[in-house]
């Protein structure tokens, strides 16, 4: 009887312990859950579980579910193998039964598995095949990657008033509740084009074009991040896509059009101009531009850089960013005055471009100083032996402090 | 070469000899001590420790690469390292734990354990065995040497093309990653048919495949998938090699060159690769679990059906790493498909591990912490992976950092706390001291707590945005509040530094247990398999007579029988047992005598290397030498005659082994 006593103080002591355990791993785990949820939730511009376009949408559709069944399962598992711990811990219990398994619990267990995911196999199927629908796309878009910077190439739309085609970078400019169809490729190695808020990832190949649908249901700005590691500065190589409002758009297009307007004489950005003419030209494209004698001036990006181009800079200050969308051409305030506008208030806010008072001197009068020094390039002349002597990326140009100011005014009348 | 075996009873007092010179170009090293007889040894054991203590060097190596990184994002835009550097250092990390950590160690513990496990006394060619560990060892230091000569490969391990041409990376980095892998493959290769040779020919009389220990079973799935993916990866690194050594245009677009060529034959071999590195885990704990459950694996058979069908389905899943490439909507639901379909064999792993601890009597060894540590963050791993297997949904995550922590939760959660289980069961048996258990707790949980902590907020991360890969982070991509990337980096860096610090104490358990660890008993575990029916550590020719198999978990079944009430009751001791084989020793068994040839031919291979970068005179100095290692090897005998030995043996009596 006695002994009978101990031996139920003991256990009541055992359970009390492990249902002490249980509450503290139970508690962990709420914590963890907590903290999980309040982590996704920070309006970060990537976000991959932000849809704000019916392609992302439908991937959130399938993921959100996927990802709820996964983290059960895994719920489960942890609380079983818990439970089998705490539970079979040697008590001083005879050695088990040498049983060597259950073959009809192994079978319903093996079962159960293939069953969940022959359902997620079914949706998927599905999803896939949706996502890669193109046949009702409303608009076109050539899109370029390269060492570290996107080029956007609108071929001739005349329903979009696009009649001459548009080339620009930095920022993708699409009309909202538009499909979109990206025709992507690279000049030089394997990039990858993701907005994750309009659609996944799709590589971008030389050699290959592939094609990736977006479509973004209001106007505002969308981040996104080349994701193919694609050599020394992968992670200065960004995007944005800017959705305006179809009239909106109809602007911006004609605003790109608008013919080249050059400065008036005995300005400093007439002399910038000159600068422009003896050093960027060598590799950027400014449409329009003519030399005093009339003839066009052409840039040959091909003799000097590996990829063969360097971002068109017409209407340059349009977009809000430089360098491969690395750096701002709006000031701090003027930024979050763009980015946190409402989208009805967003469109004209961001046709506005770039004024003297918003622009971001710090940043674009250093590139213009030692570009490589402010984004890691191949820019150093000693070590493009293997290239044959061509750039990647924006060499130093040695411009003196006034050619800069010069070059900066010049620049900021490329509306 | 093979099995030379004359069965003898004998009650004459065993003597190993060994010989005193031999016929071929040199006559034969001698030492039994000292550093000659590790450099010239071709006894499994021997080299299964050089395996693995090299492979706990690079360990440390890949370990500071990866806390350098993690030191580097801790902060946006950190200034620690710059892009250059950083791309190596990831690459340099990745490959230096895939290439360099998990695989040799995997293969130490092979080489030391299989032929234990199979009642064998080496493996069937002992000299190629020596060979696979000086070419691995070679391979690892010339790869590792590109950090000193100009800078180390930057192409990220995946070295996709045609990023990795000569004009996009101009230093010598990527040619010492090609050749050095290229010599570390080799050693594989030759690991895989040594091994696959020995596992099929000479297990113990009465060892069906289906009486294998499960860590001999995974080992041997891992061996016929190097056999297969190896071969790929060789293809893939020649014309890589070509193309950047010699001007051939394998990937050059401008030759008209598909670039997606490189990423099929990568993850061809890229995928089954996975499996190499974590199934020798899966062998580990599927041999613990027992052990200190004190019943049998559940369900043994589907363990190693299942283990074979990862090996079968592997090789169908390797396109689910290209989603976002270009393939097409219906390449892409396949693979989606059929990498479904893989999680069920790893379901059904996950299902048998845990119903093995069901009903048992669970002893919480360090060695079982961290088995049953690996199941629950393998799981994870496991099912981070099925979110992934669903194709639109991965076009989100690939390349983030989600990607990130799920592959760690695989290999870290799984194949690195896997081969720590095996470090802590394994120790005593190799050493003869057991590792401080104490010490193995903390090891464990500040492990399991780092771990978590690095790599737990990766996913958060991923989805938040953030792409791998990056030298820097940007506040502008950060988001909004306390949980934004500012705070997960910064606790995820502060994870790898409690991480590295459960690390070191376990490099501190070996040390204070080398000095004054408990000597272990003989069977200090209760354990099941053949390999603890031998002294701590085995003698040189493992067993003093071959066991006959009758059981699954022989050891074990000879130790414990059923009552008249049908309770296991303990029936013999482990030194009992023991005894009964000492008694019926085989006499002069004449192991694999030490060879100068393995090493020589493989010092060989980094020279070539050195030369196809640098000079090809130098290449064809080195070619000079492995064809001289060849002529020299071929005729060596493999075993000294028995007349070389002292005492010379009569043949009628005589052993042989390998």
């Amino acid at each position: 009887m006695r002994h009978q006593n101990t031996t139920d103080h003991g256990t009541t002591a055992v359970n009390r312990l492990a249902g002490m355990r249980r509450r503290v791993v139970g508690s962990i785990a709420g914590l963890a859950g907590t903290m999980f949820l309040a982590g996704c939730a920070t309006n970060a511009p990537q976000d991959t579980f932000q849809p704000k376009g019916p392609n992302a949408k439908i991937i959130d559709d399938l993921q959100k579910p996927v990802f709820a069944v996964a983290g059960i399962i895994g719920v489960f598992v942890t609380v079983v193998v818990i439970i089998a711990v705490f539970k079979f811990r040697d008590k001083g219990q005879p050695i088990p039964h040498q049983s060597h398994g259950n073959p009809a619990l192994e079978i319903t267990l093996t079962i159960i598995p293939a069953l969940i995911l022959t359902v997620v196999g079914v949706f998927t199927f599905r999803t896939v095949f949706d996502l890669a629908k193109t046949s009702d796309t409303e608009m076109i878009i050539n899109v370029t990657g390269q060492q570290w910077w996107w080029e956007y190439d609108y071929p001739v739309q005349n329903e979009y008033g696009i009649t001459q085609p548009i080339i620009t970078s930095g920022q993708l400019v699409i009309p909202a509740g538009t499909k979109v169809l990206l025709r992507q490729t690279s000049r030089d190695v394997i990039h990858s084009y993701w907005i994750p808020a309009l659609n996944g990832k799709r590589d971008a190949v030389p050699g290959r074009v592939h094609l990736n649908r977006i479509e973004a249901d209001k106007p505002g700005i969308y981040a996104g991040q080349c994701t193919e590691f694609c050599g020394l500065s992968h992670a200065n190589m960004r995007m944005e896509a800017v959705a305006l409002s179809k009239a909106d758009f109809a602007k911006w297009v004609a605003n790109q059009l608008k013919p080249y307007a050059s400065p008036a004489e005995n300005t400093l950005a007439k002399e910038g101009e000159t600068v422009f003419m003896n050093q960027c030209i060598r590799c950027h494209q400014v449409n329009g531009m003519k030399r005093a004698d009339g003839t066009p001036v052409i840039a040959a990006p091909d003799e000097n850089m590996v990829s063969g181009a360097a971002p068109n800079l017409s209407h340059l200050m349009s977009r809000n960013t430089f360098a491969g969308a690395t750096f701002d051409l709006l000031n701090k305030s003027c930024r979050e005055d763009v980015w946190g506008a409402e989208s009805e208030s967003f469109g004209a806010k961001y046709l506005g471009g770039v004024s003297e008072d918003c622009l971001n001197q710090t940043d674009l009068r250093g590139w213009l100083r030692n570009a490589p020094a402010m984004k890691p390039m191949y820019a150093n002349p000693a070590l493009l032996t293997s290239s044959g002597g061509k750039y990647r990326g924006m060499p130093n140009l040695g411009l003196t402090e006034s050619d800069i100011e010069k070059l900066v005014a010049y620049l900021l009348t490329l509306k | 070469m093979a099995i030379i075996e004359r069965s003898i009873t004998s009650t004459e007092v065993f003597s190993v000899a060994t010989p005193s010179s031999s016929l071929g170009a040199l006559k034969r090293p001698v030492a039994t001590t000292g550093w000659k007889s590790w450099l010239f040894t071709v006894d499994h054991k021997k080299l299964g420790i050089m395996y693995s203590a090299a492979a706990l060097f690079f360990f440390i190596v890949g370990g500071l690469e990866a806390v350098l990184i993690r030191l580097q994002l801790a902060a946006p835009n950190g200034k620690i390292l710059n892009a250059d550097l950083y791309n190596q250092m990831f690459t340099m990390h990745a490959t230096t734990m895939v290439f360099l950590f998990v695989m040799p160690m995997a293969a130490g513990l092979a080489n030391y354990f299989i032929p234990l496990q199979i009642g064998a006394r080496d493996v069937a060619f002992p000299r190629i065995n020596a060979f696979s560990f000086w070419a691995f060892l070679f391979g690892g230091l010339f790869l590792n040497l590109s950090w000193f000569l100009g800078g180390a490969a930057d192409g990220g391990w995946f070295m996709y093309a045609p990023n990795s041409g000569p004009v996009f990376s101009p230093s010598h980095g990527i040619d010492f990653w090609v050749l050095g892998l290229q010599i570390t493959g080799i050693a594989s290769l030759a690991g895989a048919v040594n091994l696959i040779t020995t596992v099929l020919n000479m297990r113990a009389p009465g060892m069906k495949l289906m009486r294998m220990p499960i860590f001999t079973w995974m080992q041997l799935v891992v061996q016929f998938l190097l056999l297969f993916a190896v071969p790929v990866i060789t293809v893939a690194l020649f014309l890589l090699s070509f193309q950047r050594n010699f001007g051939a245009t394998f990937f050059d677009v401008s030759a008209g060159a598909d670039p997606l060529l490189w990423q099929h034959l990568f993850w061809i071999f890229g995928h089954p690769e996975v499996y190499i590195l974590i199934l020798p885990s899966f062998g580990v704990i599927s041999e613990v679990l027992p052990v200190f459950s004190r019943k049998p694996l559940f369900g043994y058979p589907f363990v190693v059906f299942s283990g074979a069908a990862i090996g079968f389905v592997g090789w169908g899943v390797w396109a689910h790493h290209m989603f976002a490439s270009g393939l097409g909507p219906v390449s892409v639901a396949v693979f989606s498909i059929s990498t479904m379909a893989i999680a069920v064999p790893t379901g059904v792993k996950i299902v048998n591990w845990t119903m093995t601890l069901w009903g048992g009597k669970l002893e919480f060894t360090a060695a079982m912490k961290f088995a049953v540590g690996l199941i629950v963050l393998f799981t994870i791993g496991g099912l981070s992976g099925v979110t992934h297997s669903v194709a639109p949904s991965d076009t989100q995550q690939t390349d983030t950092y989600y990607i990130v922590a799920h592959f760690h939760y695989v290999l870290f959660g799984g194949a690195v706390f896997g081969l720590f289980s095996g470090f802590y069961y394994w120790w005593p048996k190799v050493f003869g001291k057991l590792l401080n258990e104490k010490l193995g707790t903390w090891n464990f949980w500040l492990m399991v707590i780092g771990m978590n902590m690095t790599f737990g907020p990766m996913h958060i991360l991923g989805l938040q945005g953030q792409p791998r890969r990056m030298y820097q982070w940007t506040e502008a991509r950060a988001g909004e509040g306390l949980f934004n990337f500012g705070f997960w980096n910064m606790f995820a860096s502060i994870g790898s530094i409690v991480l590295s610090i459960g690390i070191l104490l376990f490099l501190i358990n070996i040390v204070i247990t080398a000095r004054n660890g408990k000597v272990a008993p003989l069977d200090p575990w209760d354990a099941r398999s053949l390999e603890w029916m031998t002294s701590n550590p085995p003698k040189e020719h493992n067993f003093d007579s071959i066991p006959t198999i009758s059981h699954l978990d022989e050891f074990f079944h000879r130790k414990y029988q059923e009552d008249a009430s049908g309770q296991m009751v303990k029936v013999k001791t482990a030194e009992q047992v023991m005894k009964e084989l000492e008694d019926n020793a085989d006499a002069h068994i004449h192991m694999p005598s030490p060879s100068y040839w393995p090493i020589f031919l493989a010092a060989g291979l980094p020279v070539i290397s050195f030369g196809v970068i640098y000079s090809i005179p130098i290449a064809i100095i080195g070619g000079v030498i492995v064809l001289f290692g060849c002529y020299g090897w071929s005729i060596e005998p493999s075993t000294a005659p028995d007349d070389d030995f002292d005492p010379p043996a009569t043949t009628k009596d005589v052993v042989h082994v390998g």
